[in-house]
This record gives C-alpha cells, sequence and structure tokens, in this order.
C-alpha cells in the first residue's frame, strides 16, 4: 500500500466527515441577515436576524425586562417587542441586530437582541 | 504638535529603510553578496528602531494629553485614569497597527540576529520577507491611517473612552492578541525564506521553534483573556458567542496548535516536510485574513468594526501572501522531502497527523460559519450562522481532539505494539467511569468530552508514573515533552470547564420584591433591597442580595453624558461547582428589582486550565535553549544548493 492511498483515505474520511457536519448544522441554523426595509420587501419565511437603529420611542417594563421599540433604517420601520436583559449599550440612536420572527399581529418578536458593541476606544470621531 | 511631526517623520524613515532592506536582501540572497546580506539586516534593525521610537512618541503624547494630534483626542480625555491614557496606545486603529508593527520589528530583530547558522541565503530571504510585511505595515502607517494626523484647532479636551471600555481587561487582552498574531510573522518568513533557499530540512523550524511557541502562547493567552473579560465585563452569562472577531482570532490558534505537533514529526523523524510549510502558510494567511475582516468590516458583527480606509490595502496584502506563498509551495513543493512515509496509521505521527487533520476541520467549519455572510450575500440575501451551528458542526470534532490526546502520547513513533495497547486500558477506564454517570443526566455529547477529557488527563498521569517509578531525573531533562503533558492539562480543563457550563448553564429572569427569593438549580438567593448612588458623570443602581453567606450587589450605571447609556456590573460567586451570575436589569419604581440569574457550572475550570497550559508551557522550555545555543555557536558550515 503506497504512502498516498495509507494517508489519503483517513484524510479523505476526515475530510467527507467535516463537509458533512457543516452540511448538516448549517441545515437548521441559517438565518437572513436583512435591514429593515430588506425584511419590508421581501419577508423571508422562518427566523431572520433585522439590523437597524433603536428610534425614540423605547418602552420598557418589568424593571426593564421587557421592552418595546421602533427599529428603523433609511425607508422603513418596525415595531420590536423583546423581553430579556438588553444589552449595556441599548438606547435610541444605536444599532440592534434583533433575531426573531415577525409575528401575525404585525410586531417582530425579537428572541435575542444584540447591539453593535464599540470595538472602538472612542466614542465618536472628532470632527471640526 | 511637534511630537506629530516627530513621530509621522519617524515612520516614514521606517518605511524607506524597511523598503530599502527588503529589495536589498532579496538581492544580497539571490546573488549571495555576504555584504549586501549584512547592510540589509541592519536596515532591519533600523526599520525597526524607527518604529519603536514613534511608539514612544505616541505615547509620550497620550501620557501628555497633546491634543494636537487627532488619536489623542479621539481615544482619551483629562478624566480618562492614567493607566487607560496609556492603553489608548493599542485601543484604537492607528495605535494598534503601531503596536503590531512595534512587536513585528523587536522579534524580527530577536530572530534574525540569531540566525546566523542558518545560512547566509535563508538569512537573507527571512530578512527580505519579515522587511517586506515590516514596509507594507509601515506604509499604511505612514500614508494610510497614520496617529500622527494634527489637528488644524487645538481642542481643550479630547472625547474620552466608551465606559465599556474603561476596565482592567482593556490594559492586557489586546496586547496580548495582537503580539500573538504579530509574533506568527515569524515562522511564517523563515519558512518560505528556506522555501526560496530550497533548505527544506528541519533547521527553520527548530530555529523559530521559541517564536511559534511564543505566538501559540500568546494566542492562547489572549482567547482566555477576551473570554474572562467577556465574561466578567460584558454581562450576558457567557464567554464566547462566535462572533467574527472571535472566529478570527480562533483560526490561527487552531493552526498554530496543528502545526506545534506536526512540526515534531519532522524534527523527531524527518517527515512531514511539505506539511509543515503549508501549516505555517496557512496560519499566517488565517491572521492576516482576520485583520482584513476586523479591518474592513465585510461581515455582519456585533462589535462595530473601525471602518475606515485600510481594508483594501489589507485585501491587497493578503492577496500578494495567497500568490506569493501559493507560487513558492508548488514551485518548491517538489524540492521538499517527497520520502514516503513508512509509519502505520496506528503510532504516534498517525496521531499527529490525525490531530492535524482534525484541527484544519475546525478551521473549515468556522471559516464557513464567518464568511457564509460574505458568500451569500454575493449570490443574494446575506444569511448568517447561529451558535448552534458551531456547536453541531464543531463540537464532534472537538470531542475526537480529545480523544487523541488521550490515545495519542501513549502511541510510540513509526508502531504500536501489545504494550501500547495495554497502556490505553487506564485512560479508557477513566472516560468510561466519569462519562457513564453524566450521560445519565442528559448532558449527551456533553458527558462525553468530560469523560473523554478525563481519560486525557489519566493519560498524562501514568506518563508521569511511569517516568517517577523509573527515573524521576528525566521529569528535568526532558522538560520540553512532559512540560508539553502539563500543557495538555490544562487544555483538558479548559475542555472540562467549557463542556460543563456549555451543557450545564441554567438561567431565570425574574422580578423580585424585597425580601422575595429564587432558586436556580439548587441555589437560592434573596433580594433585600436597592439603593441609588449618584456619582461624577453616572447614577448607579445597586441591588442587594443575599447567598448563603454572601451578600452579592448587581448593579447598573446610567451615563447621562452619553445619552443614557447603562453599564451592568455583574455580580459573581464562585462556588467549587459553579458560578452564581446575577445580573441587575433594573429597579422598578415599586421597590422590586428585575435580574437575571445564571448558574454556570465550572466555569472557574476554564480559567485555571489556561494558567496551568501557560505554566506548562513555561516549565517545559526555561533553559531549553542551551542545546539551540550550543549548536548556534558551533556554526556549522552549510553548503548550499546552487
Amino acid at each position: 500500500m503506497s504512502a498516498l492511498v495509507r494517508w489519503g483515505i483517513p484524510a479523505a474520511v476526515v475530510a467527507v466527515c467535516v463537509g458533512y457536519l457543516i452540511y448538516s448544522a448549517s441545515g437548521g441554523s441559517t438565518v437572513y441577515y436583512v435591514t429593515v426595509s430588506q425584511l419590508r420587501s421581501q419577508s423571508p419565511a422562518g427566523d431572520v436576524r433585522v439590523a437597524g437603529v433603536v428610534a425614540n420611542d423605547v418602552q420598557k417594563s418589568e424593571g426593564g425586562l421587557h421592552v418595546t421599540f421602533t427599529e428603523k433604517d433609511g425607508t422603513d420601520t418596525l415595531p420590536v417587542e423583546y423581553t430579556g436583559t438588553l444589552p449595556d449599550i441599548f438606547q435610541p440612536g444605536i444599532t440592534v441586530v434583533a433575531e426573531g420572527r415577525l409575528g401575525k399581529d404585525g410586531v417582530f418578536h425579537a428572541q435575542t437582541l444584540l447591539a453593535k458593541c464599540p470595538s472602538r476606544f472612542s466614542t465618536k470621531p472628532y470632527t471640526q | 504638535m511637534i511630537l506629530g511631526y516627530l513621530g509621522a517623520g519617524a515612520l516614514l524613515a521606517g518605511l524607506v529603510l524597511g523598503g530599502f532592506s527588503a529589495l536589498l536582501s532579496f538581492f544580497a540572497g539571490w546573488r549571495q553578496a555576504d555584504v549586501f546580506i549584512q547592510v540589509g539586516r541592519r536596515a532591519f534593525y533600523a526599520a525597526a528602531a524607527m518604529t519603536a521610537i514613534a511608539a514612544v512618541l505616541l505615547e509620550v503624547a497620550l501620557l501628555t494629553h497633546d491634543f494636537a494630534l487627532a488619536y489623542v483626542v479621539e481615544h482619551t480625555d483629562l478624566a480618562t485614569p492614567m493607566a487607560l491614557v496609556a492603553a489608548g496606545f493599542y485601543g484604537g486603529q492607528e495605535g494598534s497597527l503601531l503596536y503590531w508593527t512595534l512587536i513585528l520589528g523587536a522579534l524580527g530583530t530577536a530572530s534574525l540576529v540569531t540566525a546566523a547558522s542558518l545560512g547566509g541565503r535563508v538569512l537573507a530571504y527571512a530578512t527580505g520577507i519579515l522587511a517586506s510585511i515590516l514596509t507594507f505595515f509601515l506604509f499604511v502607517l505612514a500614508v494610510v491611517a497614520s496617529p500622527f494626523d494634527l489637528l488644524t484647532i487645538t481642542p481643550p479636551d479630547g472625547l474620552g473612552l466608551n465606559p465599556v471600555l474603561r476596565d482592567g481587561g482593556m490594559l492586557i487582552h489586546p496586547p496580548v492578541v495582537l503580539a500573538g498574531f504579530a509574533a506568527f510573522a515569524i515562522p511564517f518568513a523563515f519558512a518560505c525564506a528556506a522555501l526560496m533557499a530550497g533548505r527544506t530540512d528541519a533547521a527553520w523550524i527548530r530555529h523559530t521553534r521559541r517564536f511559534a511557541l511564543l505566538a501559540w502562547s500568546l494566542q492562547s493567552a489572549g482567547l482566555l483573556l477576551g473570554m474572562w473579560w467577556a465574561y466578567h465585563v460584558l454581562g450576558w452569562g457567557g464567554y464566547w458567542s462566535w462572533d467574527p472577531v472571535e472566529n478570527v482570532a480562533l483560526m490561527p490558534w487552531l493552526a498554530t496548535t496543528a502545526y506545534l505537533h506536526s512540526s515534531q514529526v519532522q524534527e523527531k523523524r524527518g517527515r512531514l516536510g511539505n506539511w509543515n510549510f503549508g501549516l505555517v502558510i496557512l496560519a499566517f494567511l488565517l491572521v492576516v485574513l482576520g485583520t482584513f475582516i476586523v479591518r474592513s468590516g465585510v461581515v455582519p458583527s456585533v462589535h462595530t468594526f473601525a471602518i475606515s480606509a485600510i481594508g483594501p490595502w489589507f485585501l491587497g496584502f493578503l492577496a500578494t501572501c495567497v500568490v506569493f506563498s501559493g507560487a513558492l509551495l508548488a514551485l518548491r513543493i517538489g524540492v521538499a522531502e517527497s520520502r514516503p512515509a513508512e509509519a502505520p496509521l496506528v503510532s504516534r505521527e498517525g496521531a499527529f497527523m490525525l490531530q492535524n487533520l482534525l484541527l484544519l476541520g475546525v478551521i473549515a467549519v468556522v471559516l464557513w460559519g464567518t464568511i457564509l455572510p460574505l458568500v451569500s450575500g454575493m449570490l443574494g440575501t446575506e444569511r448568517v450562522v447561529d451558535a448552534p451551528y458551531y456547536q453541531r458542526a464543531a463540537g464532534p470534532i472537538f470531542v475526537f481532539a480529545l480523544a487523541l490526546m488521550a490515545v495519542g502520547p501513549l502511541l510510540p513513533w513509526r508502531r504500536a505494539g501489545n504494550a501500547t495497547w495495554r497502556a490505553l486500558r487506564w485512560p479508557i477506564a477513566t472516560a468510561a467511569a466519569v462519562a457513564a454517570p453524566l450521560l445519565a443526566t442528559g448532558w449527551g455529547w456533553g458527558a462525553i468530552a468530560i469523560g473523554v477529557a478525563s481519560g486525557g488527563v489519566a493519560t498524562v498521569v501514568t506518563e508521569y508514573a511511569r517516568a517517577v517509578r523509573r527515573k524521576p531525573s528525566v521529569l528535568v531533562i526532558k522538560r520540553r515533552r512532559y512540560g508539553a503533558y502539563l500543557a495538555h492539562v490544562g487544555l483538558l480543563v479548559v475542555a472540562v470547564g467549557i463542556a460543563a457550563s456549555q451543557f450545564g448553564q441554567q438561567e431565570k429572569d425574574v422580578t423580585l420584591q424585597r425580601g422575595e427569593s429564587v432558586t436556580v438549580a439548587g441555589y437560592t438567593l434573596t433580594y433585600t433591597g436597592s439603593e441609588q448612588q449618584q456619582l461624577a458623570d453616572h447614577t448607579e443602581y445597586i441591588a442587594a442580595m443575599r447567598f448563603g453567606d454572601t451578600a452579592l450587589a448587581p448593579s447598573r450605571a446610567t451615563y447621562a453624558g452619553l445619552g443614557g447609556q447603562a453599564l451592568t456590573h455583574v455580580a459573581i460567586s464562585t462556588t467549587p461547582l459553579a458560578d452564581v451570575y446575577v445580573v441587575l436589569a433594573g429597579t422598578n419604581p415599586d421597590g422590586s428589582a428585575s435580574l437575571r440569574v445564571l448558574v454556570n457550572p465550572l466555569v472557574t475550570w476554564i480559567w485555571a486550565g489556561g494558567v496551568i497550559l501557560i505554566l506548562g508551557v513555561v516549565l517545559g522550555n526555561v533553559g531549553e535553549r542551551e542545546m539551540a545555543g550550543e549548536l548556534a555557536r558551533r556554526r556549522i558550515p552549510i553548503t548550499l544548493p546552487a
């Protein structure tokens, strides 16, 4: 048995297994990543992640564990409802990514809410 | 003001010297002109020195609050504590690039000073490659994203630092990660130089072993420090979220881990030469890819990347590195040894090979998850993968890799006999004994992972026991080997902590009135009241909690000056088996508090394992230099192929 065969076969087996794992795992856990206006125009089925800016109408209840607000981009808006702890930097004007689905009531029910966190050291670029 | 001019001048001088060093060194290597090799090398040292001068100037500008510099204004203010002002050096985009370049210059210098034994051509080409990388960074710093840009009007104060980043983690995590990435340029440069010179024996591996180990240690520590920081500061209850920023730091670590193992096959057995070149190149390309992804914002991330003009430049750099190293591999692959690997599959060689394949498998999983938004975005609507994708795809591969840590160290080089099978009885018995009761609790893969990891620890224990019984001094003489085993234990402890906290985490969101209690996973906490403190720039709401005899005080600060931005301070109580992790979501007008309570089993094992891991690397290599130094002193003459 040549070296190529002896080492090639296990390599091929590992490669096939990894390929299968990637294929099977991505089946259930890929979601669309869209902006608010894309969600409005395409209305993809199932769970989606929607990125947008938090509008100035944040309403908190239950000590901040339940929140409703409007997510907007340049053209469209989306009412969002979420239960859970909010990211620290959550406030009107920041970009958030809500993952969940659009209900029949026209409200986006988010299971997770991520805020874009400042990986920059500064608060904002300095403009004169 | 003057610091800005001096700094920009130092960067330009470094750029010219670096470019000169690169061109001259490649030419000198090609013509084998010893004098030019010397000059090229010294030009590299000079470029590195200029980078160091620029770094010192930037640090001085920060510490003296020189608000004539835009960088100082954008990243600090007069109220920022001095330690964080100093950390501003690597906190912003331009400064972090300068820090990268500084480390590259320093380690490049260290690697070239000691490289005489490798022979003139390898030395010349290595200088050329290191100088090219240095020149690229200095070009970006001097021309595209300079930390020394001046403002036309000097403001009285800076903009300061986001409260999320005002933390001690900011002081140590970024520099360790960045240094780990920069350090891997050294093995890459020497591997490519050896390929160019046609010297495909293991000399380059021996020379760069310490740099590869340093890079790996820094990357390991950087990943763990990042996890620690996220867990203690960000307050979402976990430490890893499979965000692109984390993924691009994980991939080079996986490739470096693979290389540290396969390089031993070449050192000890003279095999896998081509494979090692490929791995080193892959690890470096993953570093550059990661830098490009982080700096360009091409994939969606929780982190707001500093999108700037440097993205395209890094794409160009990545393309150049891919073409250069790819061409080098394609042209020289025949030159490297192509003796067939004689060893059968069940042998130390086979175990290393399989480990490499598994780690490459994990890299493939992570890479696909990271670039999927990019690929799907080109083909239609952008799609992203969730954490379950990584858990389902990479989890099983990690479990197999853990199993290999139990089996591999017991396999002898070349072939395994009956003695090997007998030696395996302890790890297998341990794995079964640990996994069986855990499987009954329904942890599934988590139970298997913890069992297999215990088997790995049993393997190391039997190896240590055998050494102690036969000849204890071998533990010191062969400390590289026994230090590596200790590092294995560290990683296994980390793996147990990760498996337990992934599979055993329990959480509850509750609103409690004063005196009410909540029980999560058998741990009972009582809410005893809240208070409010008014501080200089923020208001702090503190909830008082009672957990057994300990008082916990999760709090939430609100910064009025930043549009009401909040900052939670998590309260963590560590018990031997689990962390009780309390996040205050908010306090209500009726005096009640809304909280998220998590119980995270064995998270402390992750941090403890990290310490053991670094300890293993350090103990295994202290004083190991003597042998390498001896070889270098003897200056073995090397005949070079024309």
